[in-house]
C-alpha cells in the first residue's frame, strides 16, 4: 500500500499577473497531521483548493498517489471545510452534514447513520433540522466540518476551521476533528492563523512570500 | 461623481442583467406600442373600407314643389362636397314588351333619369352587362321578366298617362340597388325597402319628356334627388367620421330650410365601421394587455434574479457607510437607464413591428392617438424600470438588514392573498359575471342604428380578467402546496431522474418552492397567453371563413337572378376545371307566404355540403346532419325561419302551403310543403327569413329544373378559378360571379371588418418570444440566482448527473406543470372570450379551433429553450465556479 496520499511538485498557482503560490513542493502522507499557517492573502484557501482538486495549478505537478485520479477524490477520500458559510441554503443542518454520503452513492439511511453522531459530538443536535439561514455563524462553520467529517475521508482539509468561534468551543471542535481523525487514519491539513489550533498540530507548514516551507525547512530555519 | 462610478460599474459587471432588463421593458413597451399601431391601422383600414363600401356618399331627396336650381346650389356649395348629380326617379304601373311573338307585362317599377355623366361620377352604381353604355338601360331582372334584350320595345305604364315607349339600348345590374331607392327620410326603426322588381334607366332628357307631366298631375309618382360625393378626406377614425359626416349632413338639411333630406349611406355605412371599431377595442383589450402584463412581469423576475446579489451590494455598500438615500440614488440612476435604453429601443420595435404587420408606423389613427399611444407605451416602458428595479431595492435599503440580506430560501410563510384564497374568490367572480354577461339578449358593444353614442358594457372584461389572474393565482397555490404537502410525491417523482438524491432534490424543491411556484406561476400565464390568443385567432380565421362562405355561397360562387337560371353546362365545366373539388347546384327562387315573398333555395340535402360549409350554427334543434336527413327523408320537406314558424303557428311535420312562380304561365301557385324543421342561415340567403328545401322536388311542381347558384368548392386560387368561370359563363350570362378571397377583403359584417390577421402575426410571435423567454429565461433565472449553491454541490464532489438531477426535476416541475396549468387556463380563457364576443361572430363558432401545428411548434421551442437552458446550467456549475469557492 502506498502511504503517500498527496505529491506536488512545482505547484504554481497565478490569477493573472498576481502569483498565490509560488512552486511549492510537497507529500502528504496517511496518518499526517499539518497545519497550515501564514498571514491572510498568503494563499492558504488557494493550496488547499489545489490539494482538493477543486482549482487547478497553473504550473507544476500534483498527484494523489495512494487516492486514485483526480475525479475520484470528492465525495469520497478528500473532504473540505470551508472557512465561509458554505451550507447548502434549502437543506437542513442535518441534510448538509449527510449529503456527501448521497453524493458518494450512499442510501438516505446511511446518509443519516453518518450525519447522527457527528451531530451530537459536535453539539449541533438542537439545530439539526434548522436551515442554515436560521443558525449563528459558528454554528454552520461546525455543520460545515462535520460536513466534511460525514463520508470519512482519508485526507480532511480545513480552513480556518476555528475562525468564528470561541477559544472553548473552539479546542472541542479540534479535539472531535482529531479524534475522527486518529479513528480513520485518516491525513489532515488545517489552515488557521490560530497558534492554539496549530499547537494541536505535529506538523507545519508555512506560507511566507508565496512560496511554502515544509516542516523539514521550518526545523532547519529554526 | 459616484453615482457615475456605479454606472460605468453596472456596465461593466452587470451588463447581461442589465441588458435583460432593458429588454424585458423593450418587449413590454413594444407589445404596447404594437396594439397602438393595430388600432391606427384597423381603425384607419375601417374608415377606408366603409368609405370603399359606399358608391353614392349621399341622396338629398327635394321635398315636392322645392326648387331645383337652388337646392341643387346648396348642395354643390355645402362643405366637403365634390360632386352633387341630379337623379330623376318616377313610379311606373308596370312595363310591357313583346318578344319571340309573346308579350311579357310586370309589375310596377321605378324609371330613373340620370345625367349623362352619371356612370363616370358614380362608378359603381351600374354595371354594364349586355349592349351599349348609354341610352335606355334595361335592368338584368326586369330583362330576364320581360324576356327583353338589345333592341326591344318596351312600354312604361303611366297612371293616368299613355305609356311611354322606349327601345331598349343595353341590359346593366344595379350593384347598390338597396340605397339607389331608399326610402329617404324615413324615421328611424323603419324596416328596409327592399329594392323595385322592375327599373328601367333613361337619359335625363328622355326622363324628363317622359315623366314631367307626370309629375303635374300625379305628384307622389314623380320626385328628384340629387346624388352627392364627398370629400374621401375624413378623419381615420370612423367613430369620428361617422360624427363629422352626420354633423355636415344635418347641417345641409338646415341649408335647404325644408327643402330636402339627406339619405347618409356614408354616415350608415361608418356607423357599422364604429361598432367594428369598438369591437377591435375589445380584441385588443382580451389579446394584447394580458400580453404586456406578461412582458411586465418577465421583466420583474428578471430584475428580481439580481435581488439576491443587489441585496449582497446593498450590505456591502451599508457596512462601508453607504446611506439608504445614497443607495436609493444608485438603484434610481440604473431604473433610469434601463427606462430610457427600454423604452426607446421598444418603439422603434413597435415601429418596425408596425411596418411589418400593418404597414404602418404611427402609433393611433389620429395624432393626438399617436402621441397618446406613443407615450403611454414610453411611460408604461419608465414606470416597469422603477417597479421592477428601483421600489425592491428602496424597499430592501429602508427595511432589510445586512443579516437578511444573506437570507435565500426566505420565510416559508403563505402570501396574504393566498391565506385570504383571494385565488378562489376571483375565480368564482369570474363565473358570476361570465354567467350574468352571456345571459340572453346580452351584447358586449350596443350601437343602436343612427344613434351617434355607442357603449360598450366594459364590465364583461371582467370575466377573463378575473379568470386569468383568479387562475394564475390557483397555479401558483397548487404549485405550493404540491411541493409543500405533496414532498413525498415529488420524491417519488423524482426518484428515476434524481435516484438516491430524491429526497434532497424534493427537500430543496419544497423549501424553494415560492422561488418555483413564481417560475410555474410565469410558466402558466404564457402557456395561457399562448393558448387563448392561438385558440381565438384560430376560431376567428375558422368563423371569418365560414361567414364569408356564408355571405359568398362557397369558394366560387356563380349566381344568376334569370328564372331561367345558369346555363345546364357550366355545372359540367365547371367540374372539369383544374383546382374544382366538387361543385353544387343549388335553386334560388322566391315564395310567396301568405303574402309574405321569402327567397326559397332548392338544395339536394344529401350532397350540398360536399360544396360549402354547413354549419351546425344554421340551424335550430339539431345538427346540420340530422336537420338536412330529415329534409332529405322527405320530398316535400321545407325548412323555415323562426319567425315563419311563431307567425303561422307551424307543428313539426305540419303542412305548409306556398305559392310559387311555374314555369308554364310565369304566375304563382300553390305548393304544399311539410315543415321539418328550422334554418337560421344558410350560404348566400339573406339575413331575414327563408325557405330551405328539396331542388328535385320544387323542380318537379314547377316544371323549371333550372338553378340560379353554382356552389364550387376549389384547391387551387379561388379568385383565379372565378375568373375561368367568367369565361366559361361569357359576358352576356348576366351571372355574378364571386370568390371567397375577395369577399373576405370585403366589408359584410363586424367579423371580417376586423383584419386581425396583422394582430394575429404580432400576438402570435409576441407568444412565441414570451414563451421561450419565460420557458428559457425563468429558468435558467431561477438557476443562476442560486449559482452558489450549485458552486458548493459541485466543490463537495457531485457528479454532472447528480447536479443536472437538481436542474432537471425543477425544471420539469415548472415547465410541465405551467404547461398543464396554462393550457387548462388558456382554453378556459378563450372559452370566455369567444363566449363573450359572440357578437363578432356570425354565425357563432360550433366549438374552439385549436392550431394543433403552432401549439405543437410552440411547445416544440419551449421544449428546445428549456433543455438549452438548462444544459447551459448544468453545463456551467460541472465544475465548481472559483469566484464563488473563493469567498467561501
Amino acid at each position: 500500500m502506498n502511504d503517500i496520499l498527496v505529491r506536488a511538485k512545482g505547484l504554481t498557482k497565478a490569477f493573472g499577473a498576481v502569483t498565490a503560490i509560488a512552486e511549492a513542493t510537497f507529500e502528504v502522507a496517511a496518518g499526517d497531521q499539518i497545519a497550515l499557517v501564514g498571514p491572510s492573502g498568503s494563499g492558504k484557501s488557494t493550496l488547499l483548493h489545489l490539494i482538493a482538486a477543486i482549482d487547478r495549478p497553473t504550473e507544476g505537478q500534483i498527484e494523489w498517489p495512494a487516492l486514485g485520479g483526480q475525479r475520484d477524490l470528492r465525495p469520497g477520500p478528500v473532504a473540505i471545510a470551508f472557512q465561509g458559510p458554505s451550507l447548502l441554503p434549502p437543506l437542513t443542518v442535518a441534510e448538509n452534514i449527510g449529503l456527501p454520503v448521497l453524493l458518494a452513492g450512499g442510501t438516505e439511511v446511511e446518509a443519516a447513520a453518518a450525519a447522527e453522531p457527528l451531530i451530537e459530538r459536535l453539539g449541533l443536535s438542537d439545530i439539526a433540522a434548522k436551515l442554515p439561514e436560521e443558525i449563528s455563524g459558528g454554528q454552520a462553520q461546525r455543520a460545515g466540518l462535520a460536513r466534511a467529517l460525514a463520508g470519512q475521508p482519508r485526507l480532511i482539509l480545513a480552513d480556518e476551521p476555528t475562525g468564528q468561534l470561541d477559544s472553548t468551543t473552539a479546542d472541542g471542535l479540534m479535539t472531535v476533528l482529531l479524534e475522527q481523525v486518529r479513528a480513520t487514519q485518516a491525513a489532515l491539513i488545517v489552515a488557521t492563523h490560530d497558534t492554539a489550533v496549530a499547537g494541536r498540530l505535529p506538523l507545519r507548514w508555512q506560507l511566507i512570500d508565496r512560496r511554502m516551507q515544509t516542516g523539514a525547512e521550518l526545523s532547519c530555519s529554526s | 461623481m459616484f453615482i457615475l462610478t456605479w454606472l460605468t460599474g453596472l456596465l461593466r459587471h452587470r451588463a447581461a442583467r442589465l441588458a435583460g432588463s432593458v429588454l424585458g421593458v423593450a418587449m413590454t413597451v413594444a407589445l404596447l406600442g404594437s396594439l397602438g399601431v393595430f388600432f391606427a391601422a384597423s381603425k384607419a383600414q375601417m374608415t377606408r373600407q366603409a368609405l370603399a363600401g359606399v358608391v353614392v356618399d349621399w341622396q338629398v331627396q327635394l321635398a315636392p314643389g322645392a326648387a331645383a336650381a337652388s337646392a341643387g346650389r346648396a348642395i354643390a356649395g355645402a362643405p366637403g362636397v365634390v360632386k352633387s348629380l341630379p337623379v330623376g326617379y318616377a313610379s311606373t304601373t308596370g312595363l310591357t314588351a313583346t318578344a319571340g311573338g309573346t308579350t311579357q307585362v310586370t309589375g310596377p317599377g321605378k324609371v330613373l333619369g340620370l345625367p349623362p355623366s352619371y356612370s363616370a361620377a358614380f362608378p359603381g352604381e351600374i354595371r354594364y352587362l349586355v349592349g351599349a353604355r348609354s341610352g335606355v338601360l334595361l335592368a338584368q331582372q326586369t330583362a330576364a321578366n320581360l324576356h327583353a334584350s338589345v333592341g326591344t320595345l318596351v312600354a312604361i305604364g303611366r297612371k293616368g298617362l299613355p305609356p311611354a315607349k322606349v327601345v331598349v339600348r343595353g341590359i346593366v345590374d344595379l350593384p347598390a340597388a338597396d340605397s339607389m331607392f331608399q326610402a329617404v327620410g324615413a324615421p328611424p326603426g323603419v324596416s328596409l325597402q327592399a329594392p323595385p322588381d322592375n327599373v328601367v334607366l333613361l337619359p335625363q332628357a328622355v326622363w324628363q319628356r317622359d315623366f314631367t307631366q307626370l309629375g303635374n298631375t300625379q305628384p307622389g309618382a314623380v320626385y328628384q334627388q340629387y346624388h352627392v360625393a364627398l370629400s374621401p378626406r375624413l378623419a381615420p377614425d370612423p367613430a369620428a367620421a361617422f360624427t363629422d359626416v352626420t354633423a355636415r349632413a344635418k347641417n345641409l338639411e338646415v341649408r335647404l330650410a325644408g327643402a330636402g333630406a339627406v339619405g347618409d349611406n356614408l354616415a350608415a355605412q361608418l356607423d357599422a365601421a364604429r361598432k367594428d371599431a369598438l369591437y377591435a377595442q375589445l380584441l385588443f383589450l382580451f389579446l394584447g394587455v394580458p400580453g404586456a402584463v406578461l412582458a411586465a412581469l418577465l421583466t420583474a423576475i428578471i430584475a428580481a434574479a439580481g435581488g439576491d446579489r443587489r441585496r449582497r451590494e446593498q450590505a456591502l455598500l451599508r457596512i462601508r457607510g453607504a446611506s439608504p438615500r445614497r443607495i436609493i440614488w444608485f438603484a434610481a440612476t440604473e431604473a433610469l437607464l434601463v427606462g430610457i435604453l427600454g423604452a426607446g429601443i421598444g418603439l422603434i420595435g413597435a415601429m418596425l413591428a408596425g411596418r411589418l404587420a400593418f404597414g404602418v408606423t404611427r402609433f393611433g389613427a389620429t395624432t393626438s392617438q399617436a402621441v397618446f399611444w406613443g407615450a403611454l407605451a414610453a411611460i408604461a416602458g419608465f414606470g416597469l424600470a422603477i417597479v421592477t428595479e428601483l421600489v425592491p431595492a428602496a424597499r430592501d435599503a429602508r427595511t432589510i438588514t445586512v443579516r437578511q440580506a444573506r437570507d435565500i430560501v426566505g420565510p416559508a410563510s403563505k402570501p396574504l392573498w393566498a391565506t385570504l384564497y383571494v385565488d378562489i374568490w376571483l375565480l368564482a367572480a369570474a363565473g358570476i359575471v361570465f354567467w350574468r354577461s352571456v345571459q340572453s339578449g346580452y351584447q358586449v358593444v350596443l350601437a343602436p342604428e343612427g344613434v351617434a353614442t355607442i357603449s360598450v358594457s366594459y364590465s364583461t372584461f371582467l370575466a377573463p380578467l378575473l379568470f386569468w389572474i383568479g387562475a394564475a393565482l390557483l397555479s401558483w397555490r397548487l404549485s405550493n402546496a404540491a411541493l409543500g404537502r405533496g414532498r413525498a410525491a415529488v420524491a417519488r417523482a423524482a426518484r428515476p431522474l434524481a435516484g438516491g438524491l430524491a429526497g434532497v432534490v424534493a427537500a430543496s424543491m419544497s423549501r424553494q418552492r415560492r422561488l418555483l411556484s413564481r417560475g410555474l406561476l410565469i410558466m402558466a400565464l404564457t402557456a395561457s397567453f399562448a393558448v387563448s390568443t392561438a385558440i381565438f385567432n384560430q376560431t376567428y380565421a375558422a368563423q371569418s371563413r365560414v361567414d364569408a362562405q356564408l355571405s359568398n355561397g362557397s369558394d366560387v360562387t356563380a349566381a344568376t337572378t334569370a328564372a331561367t337560371g345558369l346555363p345546364p353546362r357550366i355545372f359540367g365545366a365547371t367540374r372539369q376545371l383544374p383546382g374544382v373539388v366538387a361543385v353544387q347546384p343549388m335553386m334560388h327562387r322566391f315564395a310567396y307566404v301568405g303574402n309574405d315573398l321569402q327567397d326559397m333555395f332548392g338544395i339536394n340535402p344529401r350532397t350540398i355540403g360536399q360544396a360549402t360549409s354547413v354549419s351546425d350554427a344554421f340551424f335550430q334543434g339539431g345538427n346540420a346532419q340530422s336537420v338536412l336527413a330529415r329534409l332529405a327523408a322527405r320530398p316535400d320537406a321545407v325548412l323555415v325561419s323562426d319567425e315563419t314558424v311563431r307567425d303561422y303557428q307551424l307543428q313539426p311535420g305540419g303542412l305548409i302551403r306556398l305559392r310559387l312562380q311555374f314555369a308554364s304561365d310565369h304566375a304563382y301557385h300553390l305548393v304544399r310543403f311539410h315543415y321539418v324543421g328550422i334554418v337560421r342561415e344558410f350560404p348566400t340567403a339573406p339575413r331575414d327569413s327563408f325557405f330551405v328545401a328539396n331542388a328535385s322536388y320544387i323542380a318537379k311542381m314547377t316544371g323549371s329544373p333550372a338553378y340560379q347558384v353554382m356552389l364550387t368548392k376549389v384547391s387551387g386560387s379561388p379568385p383565379a378559378i372565378a375568373g375561368r368561370v367568367r369565361q366559361l359563363l361569357g359576358p352576356a350570362s348576366g351571372a355574378v360571379v364571386q370568390d371567397i378571397a375577395s369577399q373576405l377583403k370585403i366589408t359584410l359584417s363586424g367579423l371580417t371588418t376586423i383584419d386581425l390577421s396583422g394582430l394575429t402575426r404580432l400576438e402570435l410571435t409576441f407568444a412565441f418570444i414570451l414563451s421561450v423567454a419565460a420557458s428559457g429565461l425563468v429558468l435558467i433565472l431561477g438557476l443562476v440566482e442560486r449559482r452558489r449553491m450549485f458552486a458548493i454541490t459541485a466543490a463537495l464532489g457531485a457528479r454532472t448527473r447528480q447536479l443536472a438531477s437538481f436542474v432537471w426535476a425543477e425544471a420539469f416541475f415548472v415547465t410541465l406543470g405551467g404547461a398543464v396549468l396554462g393550457i387548462l387556463s388558456g382554453w378556459g380563457l378563450s372559452f370566455i372570450i369567444v363566449k363573450i364576443l359572440t357578437g363578432v361572430f356570425d354565425p357563432p363558432p360550433p366549438h374552439l379551433f385549436t392550431p394543433w401545428a403552432y401549439l405543437g411548434a410552440l411547445a416544440a421551442v419551449t421544449a428546445v429553450a428549456v433543455i438549452a437552458a438548462g444544459a447551459t446550467v448544468i453545463r456551467s456549475a460541472r465544475e465548481p465556479a472559483m469566484e464563488i469557492i473563493r469567498d467561501l
